[in-house]
């Protein structure tokens, strides 16, 4: 009989998550388990509510991305009423998840992932924490919670709440932008971009190369890849079709009411979080480390792989960058955190390019929707990967049916084998210690589940 | 509201899923003081939903630290009595409040640790046992769960006002 490892919790990652490393008696990995926290019946409990009620509602899924949820099913519920928001309306809407996502970014490489390697994934937990960064790089810690604290206060100053936003509905949302707001928010975004661009230098200088070895090494799995695009293939957060790219780059575009033709939900026993796969790949996912099939990745890494190019000139300067040294598809685990880098650029030089259209402050921002039955799907991407709100309603404006995949649920299957693939390839002869636990804990943190 | 998190020296965090019955006790908390206390100045009590532990990274790395946290959550904790409202020490929270399928988005075990041991915020960690969280996703809580939001609201109180 073998034995069972059990890391628990996994330290700093956003949501809650356990791995069991089963091992034989030889003490090899015979093998593993990622389980990750679920909310279960959501989906049922939406049944029977007014869909202009959802928006207000799904903020509550998840603690981390309240704003993606938030948007997401209120293009869901645009869809449903058949309605189509003003121009200006979808503008604010962008510019308040770019401003949500800068905040997010900068969390997750600061504080999630720099302890492993500003301080070093061998390190003692003792020093390898969040408070370990202040001793390390204090200047940076400080000005990394001011701008956080920044992009929270604009959510809050303008949009009315920063943790469970009430901002957008169907038809559009609540208040326009007026010239002062404007230009208030856009100092803000000013030094958003400059401490974005100087924060990707840094990585690229002082992080990156000191464990490259590490990022050749941990968790890597060649598997497929989704994310949204615009028409001319350039990386886009809030709207566009989406893209499921095979292990060897080449894709298929589909709109996004086409996802169940595409996109497959395999339960597991042992998991009450789906496995969704590409069911044009294969019948269900394969977690065979040798041979895996039906298997894609979402969120940063997956997004910066399915693009042809960035929407916004510094970001595309790094994706070339990246793409000259890493290639199309890039499949290294630890990749994750140089495209969420890449992606933080991005979103704050949209943030700031939002900001000088004139037509942000715009007063046309709302148009009145009446009950109806129909079907919407509502796609943005999510910190943590494509995000899926389908609601189906009825005469009277109520939901009658609901799904939702999240972006976590997306990498269900690919943070499941790149445990295992960390796992297999560290623990031997039953011989293990805190420094190979922790790596495959980075594997998972780079998906940022 | 988040324009005074760094302003203020006590903070009273009420976490949970308003979605899943029981758990929704720590909103419901933060509540009950708005509604029905007159706080101090220096007193911000915030609902964080589920989204706590983006505001404790702040705070950990902040200049500027509260003087008193105190975190207001559910708890399932055995041998105690639904509704019962306790304070627990950081290194007694059970197992299920840190890992997998948690319904609680509470901070991380870790994460509190740090902020107790490396630096000089206090932090109180109070909470009520549930009667029941549910499978799947129901709203409302129990009848013991109400009691215990005013046994909890009187609690912090005192907190409060020993510092204050």
């Amino acid at each position: 009989m073998g034995k069972v490892i059990n890391i628990q919790p996994i330290t700093r990652i956003e949501g809650h998550a356990k791995v069991a490393i089963h091992l034989n008696e030889e003490g090899n990995v015979s093998d593993t388990f990622l389980h990750v926290q679920a909310l279960r019946g959501f989906e049922k409990f939406c049944e029977g509510r007014p869909v202009e009620e959802m928006p207000r509602i799904v903020c509550h899924i998840c603690g981390i991305c309240p704003w993606a949820h938030h948007l997401a099913s209120s293009k869901a519920g645009d869809a449903c009423l058949g309605v189509t928001v003003p121009s200006a309306a979808i503008k604010l809407r962008r510019l308040m998840q770019m401003i949500a996502y800068v905040g997010d970014k900068l969390l997750n490489f600061y504080f999630l992932a720099a302890p492993d390697f500003v301080i070093g994934p061998d390190s003692d937990y003792s020093v390898r924490n969040v408070v370990g960064i202040i001793g390390a790089a204090p200047d940076i810690a400080k000005k990394v919670v001011h701008l956080r604290h920044l992009t929270a206060q604009i959510l809050e100053e303008f949009a009315g709440r920063a943790i469970h936003p009430t901002f957008s509905m169907p038809g559009g949302v609540s208040k326009p932008m007026t010239e002062k707001e404007r230009k208030k928010i856009l100092v803000s975004a000013d030094e958003l971009l400059e401490f974005s661009k100087f924060t990707i230098g840094f990585a690229k200088e002082n992080v990156f190369p000191k464990y490259l070895d590490a990022i050749k090494s941990i968790g890597v799995i060649k598997v497929g890849h989704i994310g949204t695009v615009t028409d001319d293939g350039a990386l886009d957060f809030y709207d566009g079709k989406l893209r499921l790219m095979k292990p060897d780059g080449s894709f298929d575009d589909f709109a996004y009411d086409e996802y169940l033709d595409n996109i497959g939900e395999h339960v597991e026993p042992w998991s009450y979080q789906k496995f969704p796969f590409a069911k044009k790949w294969a019948d269900k996912p394969v977690l065979d480390l040798d041979n895996p099939a039906g298997i894609y990745r979402s969120n940063c890494l997956a997004r910066i792989n399915v693009c042809d190019k960035m929407a916004t000139p510094a970001a595309q300067a790094e994706l070339e960058e990246f793409r000259e040294s890493f290639g199309r598809p890039a499949h290294l685990t630890l990749l994750y955190h140089y495209a969420r880098l890449i992606e933080l650029v991005q979103c704050a030089e949209s943030m700031v390019q939002l900001l000088h259209d004139p037509e942000i402050t715009s007063p046309d921002i709302r148009v009145k929707v009446e009950p109806k039955a129909g079907r919407g799907v509502g796609c943005v991407e999510a910190p943590r990967g494509t995000l899926i709100h389908d609601y189906e309603t009825d005469d009277n404006g109520l939901i009658k049916k609901a799904n939702i995949i999240v972006g976590t649920t997306h990498n269900n299957a690919a943070m499941n084998l790149s445990v295992k693939k960390t796992a297999t390839e560290l623990i031997k002869d039953g011989t293990y210690d805190q420094g190979i636990l922790n790596k495959v804990e980075m594997a998972i943190r780079a998906y940022d589940p | 509201m988040i324009k005074n998190l760094f302003e203020k020296s006590i903070l009273v965090f009420g976490c949970g899923n308003i979605l899943w019955g029981d758990d929704g006790f720590g909103p419901a908390v933060i509540d009950h003081l708005k509604k029905n206390y007159s706080l101090p100045e220096n007193v911000l009590a915030m609902d964080m939903g589920t989204s706590i532990r983006d505001i404790l990274f702040d705070i950990a790395l902040s200049e500027k630290k509260p003087e008193l946290l105190i975190i207001v959550d559910a708890v399932d904790h055995p041998g105690r009595n639904p509704g019962e409202v306790f304070e627990i020490p950081i290194n007694k929270i059970p197992d299920n409040k840190t890992s997998d399928f948690s319904l609680h988005q509470f901070p991380t075990v870790n994460l509190l640790e740090e902020l107790q041991s490396q630096t000089q915020i206090k932090v109180k960690i109070l909470v009520a046992q549930t009667q029941k969280i549910p499978d799947e996703v129901k709203p409302g809580l129990s009848k013991e769960m109400e009691n215990a939001v005013i046994l909890a609201c009187e609690q912090i109180w005192d907190f409060i006002n020993v510092v204050v």
